[in-house]
């Protein structure tokens, strides 16, 4: 259908359009970027009906390049949700960044960038098959690293970039592997013909999937390959909004919620992944208490939501994983974008023990991170209450009650460190130096506030709503995923779900309590500057180095391959290459003169060449005779 | 004269003409005044008319005859061109050798 | 006859050796114009009647004089044949001894040759100073003015180009100069200039 091909490539003509007129455009350039992503998600909203009726969806062909690589767009209800979060999200986001880069000369640059971000992970998510969503991963990587680096003449922004993209390719890479697998096993790789044959994949499933998860592990930062997504922050906050907590680090969800019959069929490889991602929620709920820097926490939580994520999805509880994303993607825009209004009317200012009492300079950024606060944390009522519910006891419904417990534990220190982040930012009094914030209002150079508050309080309210669709056993949510998932025949478990629901209200509550006991009793605000700064020295050191992954990282993978740079630089370029080609220079001078030897200018010389040559022919044809 | 074949055997004048022939190259390469030089590609000429002869008349055939004769035209005018050469290039020297006309070395 | 033919193998050897052995080069000249006398009497022996005298009239009567001319103009008012440094000195060795393999490859080819049936061609072969015998000018003229018409026109050809050749190459290059009393003017005023030339 011409509509989804519009959804799919108004983006991409909003990002050439912002590219090569950009300097043209200017400020414009955010109307366009906004209305290139805004206008498909109300043709993603035009087509609800014909994705979710029948039972693949919309499939629309766009060419065969060979028998087996058929590339075609899907929109089915998997597909459908993501690109509604895609672009709706997306266009809340845009439409902010309209007046956070107000001032940033380059801002045709970053909508053209953004756009372009739109347009490759609605390639992800619409493709029909495993190239086009290879493609899709591909160039989210490279829009991830055009963004995070937007402000390149920061050395940290670009080194941050880097590192994001260098370990995105090391899960492309194992994606490439899967899909050579796939294509060994298979002889095709579209959805339909790979889900449909998932037997012949025998002995190598698990591996296939293994691979494929390390590609999802790179895109959505769960342990080991996460160490990227802190060091993102460095790029604007509403690209940390967009991708790094709304949608391209989800892609590692959407790929394994695609590819369920493949995780249907290996109990390994559900074991695999549910535990790593309940690892990697347990450690970033863990950091997350300990940093400082505000945009840091929020990446710290995107990563523990993400790994609930996974680990819905990756022990088969797929509706409750996409479920999380769903009411994630909401109240986690809504976060980060909050902590964009603060950090800018503190003029950049990103460390919250520097902050504090801005529940009265933004008010609108305070009721709705309220909102989003209490939705991460899983109060009733609010999105993501419903969601973490059915994650956490997806995991022990399909028999893994570890991963229940590490679902519980890390839903109580969820709430814990988003409520310090809460407490400590908007409550008691500034604590930061006064010169900022004279200095940031008197600033002509920014928008109108309405143009960021607004998304942020239309987040809010759907960080409150969004998880009404999941409510019941017959909800909206689970008629619309009826076709898309298989149903689920899970045996009855011990704990029931109402006790579930009881137990995280209390780890919430302790959580909640902790915080308010920490950092916002009427004793801890009136001591705030000193009972931080006790709290910064005696930070446990795991906790400081972020659990030493970095540190290994570099001395296993970094170090050596420094030394090796520095090996060829030093002796194998210099010596072995240039002097080969040295070599073969002298060989030709070498010859040369050897050749210049025989002009010696000497009469008698010459004609001695000339006699041998006479002599040469005499003997052959002598000796022709002779043989004759 | 007899009106026979050969005096004596061909493989006889074929030899003599080689020694000439060998005599005149030795000449060539181990002589440095220019006009012995000259002299000695004389000698070879020479050697190569006696072949040519030595086999006309084993084979009682004109053409060695004929052949024999344009070389000696050649050769004058080789010799005539060759002398020319000699006389222009040492006319203005001190010393008549070979070996110092390296102007082409290198 | 084979005493005959072996004298002249010896004699000719020996000029030839005399040739390229001889300090000065008036010698040599002398020694090539035995040479070519002794050439002559092989060529007679060789039925080659006319060729031997057209060996001893153009040979030794005209080329050999050319050298007699040039080896005087040479040594006039010039240190004579001075010569320069040995620059190859290793060049005897292996000179004669590749040019000696090589003919020895040569005569082994001949001596291994099958044997040559001749064909008469021709006249037959007859004493010398018989007309119409193989090798006399009839014979020879006749062969040079049908046959070989061709090759002779060229010849001629050649000699007139190594005749231009020479007035080039080392003739008298100076300009023109109608008549004597031009002449005269000319002289004096190159005179002069080569005073002045002097005198700077």
């Amino acid at each position: 259908m011409t509509l989804l091909l519009a959804i799919w490539l108004l983006p991409l003509a909003g990002a050439i359009v912002n590219w090569a007129f950009g300097p043209q455009l200017k400020r414009a350039a955010g109307i366009i970027g906004s209305a290139a992503v805004g206008l498909p998600f109300i043709g993603t909203l035009l087509t609800w009906r014909a994705a979710t009726s029948q039972a693949p969806g919309i499939h629309q062909h766009l060419f065969s390049w060979m028998p087996g690589f058929d590339f075609g767009l899907l929109l089915d209800p998997l597909s459908l949700i993501w690109t509604l979060i895609i672009t709706g999200v997306g266009f809340l986001i845009l439409f902010y960044s309209i007046g956070y880069m107000w001032p940033d000369p380059a801002i045709a640059r970053f909508f053209a960038y953004m756009n372009f971000f739109v347009f490759a992970m609605l390639t992800l998510v619409l493709s029909d098959n495993f190239v086009g969503l290879l493609i899709g991963w591909g160039l989210v990587g490279l829009a991830s690293y055009f963004l995070i680096g937007f402000w390149f003449y920061k050395p940290a922004a670009v080194a941050a970039a880097r590192k994001a993209f260098v370990i995105n390719v090391v899960g492309d890479v194992a994606m490439m592997f899967a899909i050579f697998m796939i294509f060994a096993k298979i002889g095709s790789l579209s959805f339909a013909s790979v889900f449909g044959n998932v037997g012949a994949l025998d002995g190598w499933l698990f591996w296939i999937c293994v691979f494929l998860f390390i590609g999802a592990a790179a895109k959505s930062a769960q342990i080991p390959l996460h160490t990227w997504l802190p060091d993102a922050m460095e790029g604007p906050t509403p690209v940390s909004a967009l991708i790094h907590a709304a949608t391209m680090v989800t892609a590692g969800v959407y790929l394994i919620a695609r590819c369920w019959p493949l995780w249907n069929a290996s109990h390994e490889a559900q074991v695999l992944v549910g535990t790593i991602g309940g690892l990697t929620a347990l450690a970033g709920a863990l950091l997350g208490m300990a940093q400082w820097d505000i945009k840091r926490i929020l990446a710290y939580s995107t990563m523990s939501q993400i790994g609930y994520m996974i680990m819905g999805v990756g022990v088969t509880a797929y509706q409750a994983g996409v479920a999380h994303f769903f009411t994630h993607a909401f109240f986690k825009a809504c976060l980060f974008l909050g902590a964009g209004i603060v950090i800018q009317k503190l003029a950049d200012e990103q460390d919250i023990r520097r902050m504090g009492g801005m529940r009265s300079r933004a008010p609108v950024a305070f009721w709705a991170m309220f909102a989003a606060v209490l939705a991460i944390s899983g109060f009733p009522g609010f999105a993501g209450f419903f969601s973490k519910d059915a994650v956490v006891y997806g995991a022990l419904e399909h028999g893994h009650p570890w991963l229940y417990a590490v679902g519980i534990i890390t839903a109580g220190i969820t709430a814990y460190y988003m409520f310090r982040l809460f407490f400590v930012t908007f409550f008691g009094t500034y604590r930061g130096e006064t010169a900022a914030e004279h200095e940031h209002e008197h600033d002509p150079a920014h928008a109108p506030g309405w143009i960021m508050a607004a998304p942020v309080a239309i987040l809010g309210v759907f960080s409150v709503i969004a998880g009404y669709a999941m409510i019941g056993a017959n909800s909206a949510w689970s008629r619309l995923f009826a076709q898309t998932f298989p149903a689920e025949n899970v045996p009855s478990v011990a704990i029931s779900e109402g006790w579930t629901t009881a137990i995280l209200f209390v780890v919430m509550a302790a959580g909640i309590a902790i915080a308010y006991l920490r950092y916002a009793t009427p004793v801890a605000l009136a001591n705030a500057p000193a009972r931080l700064q006790l709290e910064s020295e005696r930070m446990p050191a795991p906790l400081v180095k972020l659990f030493y992954f970095d540190d290994v990282i570099d001395w296993l993978f970094v170090k050596p391959s420094q030394a090796l740079g520095k090996f060829f630089g030093s002796w194998l370029d210099p010596d072995v290459i240039d002097g080969a080609v040295r070599g073969v220079v002298a060989i030709s001078v070498g010859l040369a003169n050897v050749v210049r030897g025989w002009q010696t200018g000497l009469l008698r010389s010459y004609a001695l060449i000339v006699v041998l040559g006479a002599a040469a022919f005499a003997i052959y044809y002598a000796l022709q005779g002779a043989v004759r | 004269m007899h009106p026979d074949l050969l005096p004596v055997a061909l493989a006889n004048y074929v030899g003599l003409s080689s020694v000439i022939f060998v005599i005149g190259v030795a000449g060539v390469l181990l002589r440095r005044n220019p006009l012995i030089m000259l002299m000695s590609i004389e000698l070879m000429w020479n050697a190569a008319n006696l072949l040519f002869l030595a086999f006309a008349r084993a084979w009682l055939n004109n053409a060695g005859h004929i052949f024999a004769f344009l070389v000696i035209t050649v050769a004058a005018a080789e010799a005539a061109i060759g002398l020319a050469i000699v006389v222009v290039v040492f006319r203005t020297r001190t010393n008549v050798d070979v070996d110092e006309v390296a102007a082409m070395k290198g | 006859m084979t005493v005959a033919f072996w004298i002249l193998a010896v004699l000719l050897v020996a000029s030839a050796m005399f040739v390229i052995t001889a300090e000065k080069p008036v010698h040599s000249v002398a020694g090539l114009l035995a040479h070519f006398f002794f050439l002559a009497v092989t060529y007679f022996m060789l039925s080659a009647e006319f060729l031997a005298v057209i060996q001893l009239i153009v040979y030794s009567g005209a080329i050999l004089m050319l050298f007699v001319f040039v080896i005087a103009l040479l040594s006039s008012g010039v240190a004579p044949f001075t010569l320069g440094p040995d620059r190859l000195p290793k060049m005897a060795a292996p000179a004669t001894l590749i040019v000696a393999i090589m003919l020895a490859f040569v005569g082994y080819g001949i001596s291994r040759a099958p044997a040559i049936v001749p064909v008469i061609h021709g006249v037959a072969a007859g004493p010398v100073g018989a007309a119409g015998v193989f090798g006399s000018v009839a014979d020879f003229g006749y062969a040079l003015f049908t046959a070989n018409l061709l090759p002779f026109e060229i010849t001629a050809f050649i000699l007139m180009v190594a005749v231009v050749g020479v007035i080039l190459l080392a003739g008298d290059h100076a300009p023109y100069v109608p008549t004597r009393r031009r002449a005269r003017i000319v002289e004096r005023d190159m005179r002069e200039a080569i005073a002045r030339a002097g005198e700077e």
